[in-house]
C-alpha cells in the first residue's frame, strides 16, 4: 500500500468518525428517548427511583407476586420498609431478569444519586441452564442494549445489528439438551445418574404413585420439573450470573455502594417430597456456595434458601420463587436483620397486627397494592397523579381481593363501594362486578352497569353502590371488587373506597 | 452469520484484512476456511453437504474430461445431478412429495401413510446445488475444462459472499477471479463498501421496517379493508426486492473487496416494461441459469410454436418449484409463463416491442403495469398457500367498509421508501457505486451521513433473516 492511499484513507476515516459524532450528537437529541421508551422502556423503572432514596431493592417477580387472599399484599421492598420507617427505600422489579440485567439497570442510576445500598436478589435457579438459556433472554437482552454505557449511537447501532443474544426456541432448547448431557453430578455418595438427563429419564419412566397406587402423572411431572431445575452445581469459573454479579460488586465499590445480596428461598420441603434428599443436597450445596463466594469478597449474604414452609409458595406446580404474605414478611425479616449492619440506629421491631381491617381505600397512587395495579396510569387523576385505566383491551380495573371468610359476620351485612369514574365516550359498557369463590357454593357474580349513575363524558364523577351481602357467600375465600369494561372506550377509575358495614 | 448482523460486520473486515496480508499462494485455504466457518455458523453438520457435493463434482468433472464424447460422460453427469438434485430433494421438496401422496393415498382409500422429515433445509442449498450443476454440466458440454485443484473448486462451490443466497455464479466467472493475485485497491475498497452500505440500507431500512407491516395484512387479511390491503400487496413487492437487492449487493460489495467482482442480480426491475424484460431485470443469475441450463436444451425458441409454449412454461413452472416446495411457488411461476406468453403475442399485436426511450410516457405506462401485474403475482409466493392467497384477492375486492384494524404506518417509513424509490429510478442501468463515485465530495459523504444514520436510527430491529434464504 503506498503512501497516498493511505492518506486517503486516513482521511475517509477521520470524515467517519467526524460524522458519527455530529449524527451521535443528533441522535441522542432528536431520537435517543423515542427509541428508549420503545425498545427499553425498563429504563423508567430506573428514573422513578428518587435520587434522595437511600436503600434500592432490585428483583425480579419475587419481589411483587402475591397470592390473592393475602391481605397485605406488598411487595417485599415495600415489607423490608417497615422495619426502617425512617429511611426511603425503592424498589426496581423487572420480571424474568437475572444479574446481567442487575447489572446493567443498576449502571444506569444516575451519578448524583444518593443511594447508599443495594439490595439485589439472588435467585439459586438463575444460574441453572434452563434460566441462562431460556426463550425469555432474547427479548431482554434485547431490552437492555440501549442502556449499555456506550454513546447512544453506539448503542442503537448494537441493536439495529442484533448485537445480543438472539436465539431461536430450537437453538435455545438444545443448548440446554446438551448441557444437561455435559455436566456430570457428582455427589459426596454413590448417585446412580451421571447427569439430570438420566435422572429426569429414571424419574419419569419410574414416576410417583398416588394414594390409590397409581402414577400421579401431575406430580411426576413437577418431579421432572425439580429435577432439571435444582439438578446442577454451581461452577465460579464459568457461570455467566457469577461473572456478572462479580461486575455489580465492582461498580458497587466504585459508587461506594453497601451491597446485599438477598438469597431467595426455594421449595426445599416440596423438592424432598417429591424427588428425595439427593435434589435437597444441591440446592444446599448450591447455596453454600453462592454464600462462601460472595462473604469471601465482603459481600452482606441473606440466607433466606429454607426459611419458607411449602405452603407459602404460591405456584404449586411449579418451581418459582413467588411468595404468599408470611413468606415474603420473613424475606423482608431476615433482609432488614442484616440491614441493621448498615443502619443500626434506624432499625424498628415490626409486629404485624391481627386487627381485621374493614374499610380499604386505593387512590392509584404508591403504597396500597391490589390486583391489576398494571392498569394504573399517569394519563389523568382525581387525586393525585395517577388512576386505573380500562377499555380498549384492559378490561379491568385495579381489583379489590380479599379473604371474605376473615371478616366476622357481624361485620359483613353490606359492603358500601364508590369511587371517581371519567368515561372518556358515553358509548361504553363499564359496570361495577362482585364476584366471590368458595369451597360450599357455585362462583357467585353480580354487576351493576355504570350507566345509570354516569353520565357525563369527560369529566369525573362519583359512582356509589351498596351491595347487601348474601348469606350464602359470607365464607368466600375470596371477595373480588373491580369495574369490568370491554369496549374499546376508555373510562379512568380512581379513590376506590371499599367499606364492609 | 447473516449479512445485517454484528457478526458479520466483525467478521468480514477481519477476512479482508488477513486475505491481503498473506501470500497469495495461501489465500484460498484462508478463504475456503472463511467460506466454511461461515457456512457452519448456521449449523456446523451442514458442511458435510456442502463437502459430499463438492466432491462428488469434483471428481465427476474430471472423469467427464478424461471420457471422449458425450455418451460415455453422460453416467458421470447423471451421477452429479442425481447427487444434486437428490440432495435437494430430499431436504426440500422430501415433505413436499409426502404430504401430497399421502393427500393422493388418501383421496383413493390407500392405505398409505409416507414419513415426514424433521430436518431444517440447510441454508442456500438450492444455491450452491445449482452452482455445481451448471460446473458439472459445462463439463459435460466441453463449455468447460474440469478443475484439477480441489482447493479451488470447494472454494468455487462455497465462497461466502455468494454461498448462501447468491447471486449463482458460473465456473469460468468466478474461478479464475479466485485464482488471480490481486492487490489492495482503493477502488475496490470504496466501491465494496459503498455497495454494502447501500445494500444494508435498503435491506435494514426498507425491507426489515416493510415486513413488520406486510406481515400484519398477511397474517390477519380479514381485519384490514381493501386499501389496506393493496397497500399491503405493494409493499410487499418493495420488501422482496429491497431484502433481496439488499443482500445481492452486500454479497457483490463483500466479494469486491477482495478483488472479485460477481455478477450483478437486480437491474431496477421495476421499470421493466414486460414481463420479459423484467426477467432480465430480476434475479438475473437465477434465470440466466435456467435460460442456458434449461430453456436451451429443451430447445429454446428454435422450435414449433406449440413446443416453444411448452418451453416457456416449464422453465417459470421449474423457477417457481425452485423457490419453494409449495404449490404457491408454482402457481407463481406458472401465472409468470403465463403472462409471459399473453404479453408476447400481445406486444407483437399492438408492436409494443420496439423502443421506447426511457422515462417517455409509454414506458412509465409500461412500467406500471408490469409493477402492478407482478405485485399481484407475488400475492402467491407470499402466501402460505393457496387458499390464503385466493382470500387475500376476495378480501381485496369485498373489504371495502371493514374497520376492524386499520394499518398504520409511520412517515419515516414512507419517507424512506420514497427514496428507495427514488433512488432506483436515478440509478436505472446504473450501479450506486458507479454513480455515487462521480458525485461532489460533500454530495457523496451527505448521502453517506443519511445512510449511516438511517441504518443506525431506523433499522427494523427484530431479528429478520434474508427472505431468499429459506430457498
Amino acid at each position: 500500500m503506498n503512501r497516498g492511499i493511505i492518506k486517503k484513507i486516513t482521511i475517509k476515516l477521520v470524515s467517519l468518525i467526524l460524522l458519527l459524532v455530529v449524527l451521535n450528537y443528533i441522535y441522542k437529541f432528536f431520537f435517543y428517548e423515542k427509541d428508549l421508551q420503545r425498545y427499553s422502556d425498563v429504563i423508567n423503572l430506573v428514573r422513578a427511583v428518587p435520587n434522595d432514596v437511600d436503600i434500592v431493592y432490585i428483583g425480579e417477580s419475587s419481589n411483587n407476586s402475591f397470592r390473592d387472599d393475602d391481605i397485605d399484599k406488598r411487595p417485599i421492598s415495600a415489607l423490608i420498609s417497615d422495619y426502617f420507617p425512617d429511611l426511603k427505600i425503592y424498589d426496581i422489579t423487572k420480571p424474568a431478569s437475572h444479574s446481567g440485567i442487575y447489572k446493567i439497570l443498576l449502571q444506569n442510576i444516575p451519578e448524583e444519586s444518593q443511594v447508599k445500598t443495594i439490595i439485589v436478589t439472588l435467585n439459586l435457579r438463575s444460574f441453572n441452564t434452563v434460566w441462562i438459556h431460556s426463550k425469555l433472554e432474547t427479548s431482554l437482552q434485547k431490552s437492555m442494549v440501549l442502556l449499555k454505557p456506550y454513546p447512544p449511537i453506539v448503542n442503537r447501532f448494537l441493536l439495529s445489528f442484533n448485537a445480543y443474544d438472539i436465539k431461536t426456541e430450537e437453538e435455545r432448547v438444545r443448548q440446554i439438551k446438551e448441557i444437561w448431557e455435559k455436566d456430570t453430578l457428582h455427589f459426596p455418595y454413590k448417585f446412580p445418574f451421571k447427569n439430570v438427563l438420566e435422572w429426569d429419564k429414571w424419574m419419569s419412566k419410574t414416576g410417583i404413585k398416588g394414594a390409590d397406587g397409581k402414577r400421579d402423572w401431575d406430580k411426576t411431572s413437577l418431579a421432572c420439573q425439580y429435577i432439571k431445575t435444582y439438578g446442577f452445581q454451581i461452577d465460579t469459573m464459568n457461570n455467566p450470573r457469577i461473572k456478572d454479579f462479580d461486575k455489580i460488586i465492582s461498580l458497587a465499590k466504585m459508587r461506594g455502594w453497601n451491597l446485599v445480596f438477598n438469597l431467595l428461598a426455594e421449595n426445599t420441603e416440596k423438592a424432598k417430597k417429591l424427588v428425595g434428599k439427593d435434589i435437597v443436597f444441591l440446592m444446599k450445596e448450591n447455596g453454600d456456595i453462592l454464600k462462601k463466594y460472595y462473604r469471601s469478597r465482603g459481600i452482606t449474604v441473606v440466607d433466606n434458601l429454607n426459611v419458607i414452609p411449602d405452603d407459602q409458595f404460591i405456584n404449586q406446580n411449579w418451581t418459582t420463587e413467588h411468595y404468599a404474605e408470611n413468606g415474603r414478611k420473613l424475606i423482608a425479616k431476615n433482609v432488614a436483620s442484616a440491614l441493621k449492619r448498615f443502619y443500626p440506629d434506624k432499625y424498628k421491631e415490626v409486629e404485624y397486627s391481627n386487627i381485621l381491617q374493614t374499610s380499604f381505600f386505593n387512590n392509584c397512587e404508591d403504597g396500597v397494592i391490589w390486583g391489576q395495579m398494571s392498569s394504573v396510569t399517569s394519563e389523568t387523576s382525581f387525586s393525585g397523579n395517577k388512576s386505573s385505566k380500562t377499555g380498549n383491551g384492559i378490561k379491568y380495573s385495579i381489583v379489590f381481593l380479599y379473604p371474605l371468610k376473615l371478616i366476622p359476620d357481624s361485620l359483613k351485612n353490606e359492603i358500601d363501594i364508590a369511587f371517581k369514574v371519567k368515561p372518556e365516550s358515553d358509548n361504553h359498557n363499564g359496570a361495577l362486578i362482585i364476584q366471590a369463590k368458595g369451597r360450599n357454593f357455585k362462583n357467585f357474580s353480580q354487576n351493576f352497569s355504570l350507566k345509570g349513575q354516569i353520565n357525563q363524558v369527560g369529566k369525573w364523577q362519583d359512582f356509589h353502590q351498596t351491595f347487601i351481602i348474601p348469606d350464602s357467600i359470607k365464607d368466600a375465600d375470596l371477595i373480588k371488587i373491580y369495574l369490568f369494561n370491554p369496549s374499546n372506550n376508555i373510562i379512568y377509575l380512581d379513590d376506590f373506597k371499599i367499606d364492609f358495614e | 452469520m447473516l449479512f445485517n448482523t454484528i457478526d458479520y460486520i466483525l467478521f468480514l473486515p477481519v477476512v479482508i484484512i488477513v486475505y491481503y496480508l498473506i501470500p497469495h499462494k495461501f489465500r484460498w485455504i484462508f478463504l475456503l476456511a472463511a467460506s466454511y466457518y461461515f457456512y457452519m455458523s448456521w449449523k456446523v453438520e451442514y458442511i458435510f453437504l456442502i463437502l459430499f457435493s463438492t466432491l462428488i463434482d469434483y471428481l465427476c468433472g474430471i472423469r467427464m474430461e478424461k471420457l471422449p464424447d458425450k455418451k460415455s460422460r453422460a453416467p458421470w453427469l447423471i451421477l452429479s445431478l442425481f447427487t444434486n438434485l437428490g440432495l435437494l430433494f430430499f431436504f426440500k421438496y422430501f415433505n413436499f412429495a409426502s404430504n401430497n401422496l399421502n393427500l393422493f393415498f388418501q383421496e383413493f382409500g390407500i392405505p398409505q401413510d409416507l414419513p415426514l422429515m424433521k430436518f431444517l433445509l440447510p441454508v442456500g442449498i438450492s444455491f450452491y446445488t445449482f452452482q455445481t450443476l451448471s460446473y458439472s454440466i459445462d463439463v459435460f458440454y466441453g463449455r468447460q475444462k474440469a478443475e484439477r485443484h480441489l482447493g479451488y473448486f470447494a472454494l468455487y462451490v462455497s465462497f461466502f459472499p455468494q454461498l448462501v443466497a447468491g447471486p449463482i455464479e458460473r465456473f469460468s466467472r468466478l474461478t479464475p477471479q479466485l485464482k488471480e493475485k490481486h492487490t489492495f485497491s482503493y477502488e475496490n475498497l470504496a466501491n465494496g463498501l459503498r455497495l454494502i452500505l447501500y445494500g444494508l440500507f435498503i435491506k435494514m431500512v426498507i425491507a426489515d421496517n416493510l415486513s413488520g407491516i406486510v406481515d400484519q395484512i398477511y397474517s390477519s387479511p380479514a381485519k384490514y379493508n381493501s386499501l389496506d390491503i393493496l397497500t399491503g400487496i405493494f409493499l410487499y413487492s418493495f420488501q422482496i426486492y429491497s431484502d433481496f437487492y439488499g443482500y445481492s449487493i452486500i454479497a457483490i460489495g463483500s466479494a469486491l473487496l477482495m478483488g472479485i467482482k460477481i455478477m450483478d442480480n437486480f437491474k431496477t426491475p421495476y421499470l421493466s416494461k414486460n414481463i420479459a424484460e423484467f426477467w432480465q431485470r430480476w434475479h438475473i443469475s437465477l434465470s440466466t441459469w435456467f435460460r442456458d441450463y434449461l430453456y436451451f436444451p429443451l430447445g429454446g425458441n428454435r422450435v414449433a410454436k406449440s413446443r416453444w409454449v411448452i418451453n416457456i412454461l416449464i422453465v417459470f413452472i421449474a423457477s417457481g418449484f425452485w423457490h419453494g416446495a409449495n404449490w404457491t411457488f408454482i402457481i407463481w411461476g406458472s401465472l409468470y409463463g403465463i403472462l409471459y406468453l399473453f404479453e408476447n403475442v400481445l406486444n407483437r399485436k399492438l408492436g409494443l416491442k420496439k423502443k421506447h426511450p426511457k422515462f417517455s410516457a409509454v414506458h412509465i405506462i409500461l412500467a406500471l403495469k408490469t409493477f402492478i401485474f407482478v405485485s399481484f403475482i407475488w400475492v402467491f409466493f407470499r402466501s402460505q398457500s393457496f387458499n390464503d392467497a385466493i382470500n387475500i384477492f376476495k378480501l381485496l375486492f369485498e373489504n371495502w367498509h371493514v374497520s376492524t384494524a386499520s394499518l398504520s404506518i409511520p412517515s419515516s417509513i414512507w419517507i424512506f421508501l420514497f427514496i428507495f424509490i427514488f433512488s432506483d429510478i436515478v440509478l436505472y442501468n446504473k450501479r450506486f457505486d458507479t454513480w455515487i463515485d462521480r458525485l461532489s465530495y460533500i454530495y457523496r459523504w451527505s448521502i453517506y451521513g443519511v445512510m449511516i444514520f438511517a441504518i443506525i436510527a431506523f433499522a427494523g430491529v427484530e431479528n429478520f433473516p434474508f427472505i431468499y434464504f429459506q430457498f
